[in-house]
């Protein structure tokens, strides 16, 4: 993927009265890219998209379009598209006039216009449906629009705030590869934004996890989920276990930590951390194996199984450990875990542990890319 | 749904049926009857049929131009109405400023006093030894005052300002209830704060403009007072027209005529503001 970037936020920072909406936040957008701003509600995703949108203008730093500073520039002379949560399509044009208008704007001729449009609605699936009204189609199909006279006028970025939140569960799971594919088809640079961990990570080459403001992590969907770089960052991407432990030796190869009776051995990790330090040791469940009779190693938790849930493909299981810590394993449901009732005894082995300090629940540990 | 279940909510309209049977279609029907009723000095009117108070009202100079006066005033109040309540209700439905409360209350204070105060008001500022006047006498602007009230233009200026609520407020819902992101959308994709107020905000708040212009226009079409005290003898208008006719001129079969052109006027705006506001794409 070539790297040079399109658009660069520079300690970006806004307060309203007083109160810190966002930042400092400093974003590098590489050409063709899909980032995504990921985080809870409240956590300055949506107004960072606007920011970068012209929107809403910063209290302070600056925002650079291919090198040009476009920080306080309004919005109709930004080359971006926005595809607004609840699409905000014109109720009183017709498709075909919804999504001319951003090239009737620019002056195109009206043939040009017309191949256009034509051609974007092939895009996004949906030729045919030029003189309809937004209120005659879909949720579908209006977010489809959306997304067309968002990227007809082929800006140098597409921003999209949220445009499957509205949508239904089975549809939001199909628009998530559509929208992915279409831009992909047309190599555009796309800042999404959502609070959804599995949007985010289906469609994206880089995800940026946002809390109260700040950056809390930023990489690879993988990066992000294997190596969290806070505890915040390990409990809302996935479901995670986090064993408190202490470090008892810290070398080239990792480290080794003791989590009750049990020692894990968990890589280096994000550094810094020595014998004697208080760590957080994370095990997503999927990762947890399950054993019915006790393994040779040291490195597994003996409990009892305290729950059972049952959902058709996989299999959760909720143990409470001798040493009193309950954590939760998710298996295959096939017959070797399928087997395991409430009430047995069994062994927790870890096969990837994954070391955090015990006070990184703070945020603002700021961009790694 | 059972019978009973659908006959409920018809039920419910039954009282206020009842009454605009009783008072409103036996009036509007009587007097749609006396229109065409012959007039008689002694005996009020004879119940034989005849068009000639119809013809009488179209044929005779004096009430062709009652008519047109009527029809002027009202779309000028109308377009008047329109072009100053825009920006207000505009600002009133976008500002977060705290004079917004403010603003409301003066808008809305109009109906607070009565047609005839706020009628005699507007004498007392018109007036010849006015407030308007001496302002302008002492301005230098004129050297003899003007002569407003018994005009047109004094009609409309209280006309306007009387009527102005009926205006603001069904536009003011029409811009408060768009959807600002529609607005923004149009900014991304190109279009100034001009282009955007002309493509968008202004197609949107269509329904307020029709409803506000129609009710404005029906009301003044109807207006009695304020022509009567404002405009004299020289601004009449229709609704004054039936008042002398029912009561000094004891013609009620021409009165009833003129009630009859006066009330099609506003079944014809009523009607074409329906058919406006029923556009495709309004959802």
């Amino acid at each position: 993927m070539p790297t040079d970037p399109v658009l660069d936020l520079r300690s970006i920072r806004k307060t309203y009265g007083g109160t810190l909406a966002v930042g400092p936040v400093d974003i590098s957008v590489v050409r063709g890219e899909f980032l995504t701003l990921l985080g809870p509600s409240g956590c300055g995703k949506t107004t960072t998209l606007h920011i970068i949108a012209g929107l809403i203008e910063p209290t302070a730093g600056t925002v650079t379009m291919g090198g040009r500073d476009i920080t306080y520039l309004e919005p109709p002379r930004r080359d971006m598209g926005l595809v607004f949560q609840n699409y905000a399509l014109f109720p009183h044009k017709t498709v075909y006039d919804n999504i001319a208008f951003g090239l009737r704007m620019r002056g195109r001729s009206k043939d040009e216009i017309r191949r256009r449009v034509s051609e974007v609605l092939d895009v996004v699936g949906l030729p045919g449906v030029e003189q309809r009204y937004p209120s005659e189609l879909s949720g579908g199909q209006r977010q489809r629009v959306a997304v067309a006279r968002a990227v007809v006028i082929e800006p140098q970025i597409l921003l999209l705030d949220e445009p499957l939140s509205n949508l239904d569960a089975v549809l939001r799971k199909h628009m998530r590869l559509e929208l992915r594919d279409i831009q992909r088809r047309l190599g555009i640079t796309t800042i999404f934004v959502t609070h959804d961990q599995d949007e985010a990570f289906e469609m994206s080459d880089r995800v940026i996890l946002l809390n109260r403001g700040r950056i809390e992590q930023s990489g690879t969907p993988e990066e992000m989920y294997d190596r969290p770089a806070t505890r915040f960052a390990a409990e809302f991407i996935g479901e995670a276990n986090l064993l408190d432990g202490t470090v008892t030796a810290a070398d080239a190869g990792g480290l080794a930590v003791q989590v009750g009776s049990a020692r894990f051995r968990a890589p280096a990790g994000i550094g810094g951390l020595s014998a004697g330090d208080p760590v957080s040791l994370m095990v997503r469940p999927e990762r947890l194996d399950i054993a019915v009779s006790r393994p040779a190693s040291a490195a597994a938790l003996e409990g009892r199984v305290t729950k059972r849930i049952f959902s058709g493909d996989m299999l959760g299981l909720t143990i409470l450990t001798t040493d009193g810590m309950e954590i939760t394993s998710r298996k295959p449901s096939v017959a070797r875990y399928r087997e395991i009732s409430v009430g047995d005894t069994v062994w927790a082995v870890p096969d990837d542990c994954w070391a955090l300090p015990r006070d990184s629940g703070a945020p603002g540990a700021g961009e790694r890319s | 749904m059972s019978v009973r279940d659908r006959l409920f909510p018809q039920l419910l309209l039954g009282p206020i049926s009842l009454l605009y049977l009783l008072f409103l279609l036996g009036p509007i029907s009587f007097f749609l009857a006396m229109s065409v009723f012959r007039y008689d000095a002694f005996e009020l009117y004879v119940p034989t049929v005849t068009f000639e108070n119809f013809g009488r009202l179209f044929e005779d100079a004096y009430y062709r131009d009652i008519v047109w006066r009527t029809l002027r005033i009202a779309f000028l109040t109308a377009v008047f109405s329109l072009l100053l309540g825009y920006p207000l209700a505009y600002f009133l439905a976008r500002t977060r400023s705290a004079w917004r409360g403010v603003l409301m209350f003066l808008v809305i204070a109009p109906l607070m006093s009565g047609v005839i105060v706020r009628t005699y008001g507007w004498i007392v500022l018109l007036g010849s030894d006015g407030a308007l006047n001496r302002a302008l006498l002492w301005t230098g602007l004129i050297k003899t005052p003007l002569a407003i009230l018994n005009s047109e233009a004094a009609v409309l200026i209280a006309l306007v300002h009387i009527l102005m609520p009926y205006m603001v407020f069904p536009l003011f819902s029409a811009l408060a209830s768009q959807d600002r992101d529609v607005e923004r959308a149009a900014g991304t994709l190109g279009a100034g704060r001009l282009r955007t107020f002309v493509e968008v905000t202004l197609p949107l708040s269509r329904t307020g403009i029709l409803m506000g212009s129609a009710l404005v226009f029906t009301l003044t079409a109807g207006a009695v007072v304020t022509p009567a005290l404002l405009g004299g003898r020289e601004v009449q208008m229709l609704g004054q027209q039936i008042y002398d006719l029912v009561l000094s001129t004891l013609n009620w079969p021409l009165a009833s005529a003129v009630a009859f052109v006066l009330v099609a006027c506003q079944f014809t705006i009523i009607a074409l503001y329906f058919r406006g506001g029923r556009r495709k794409g309004q959802g």
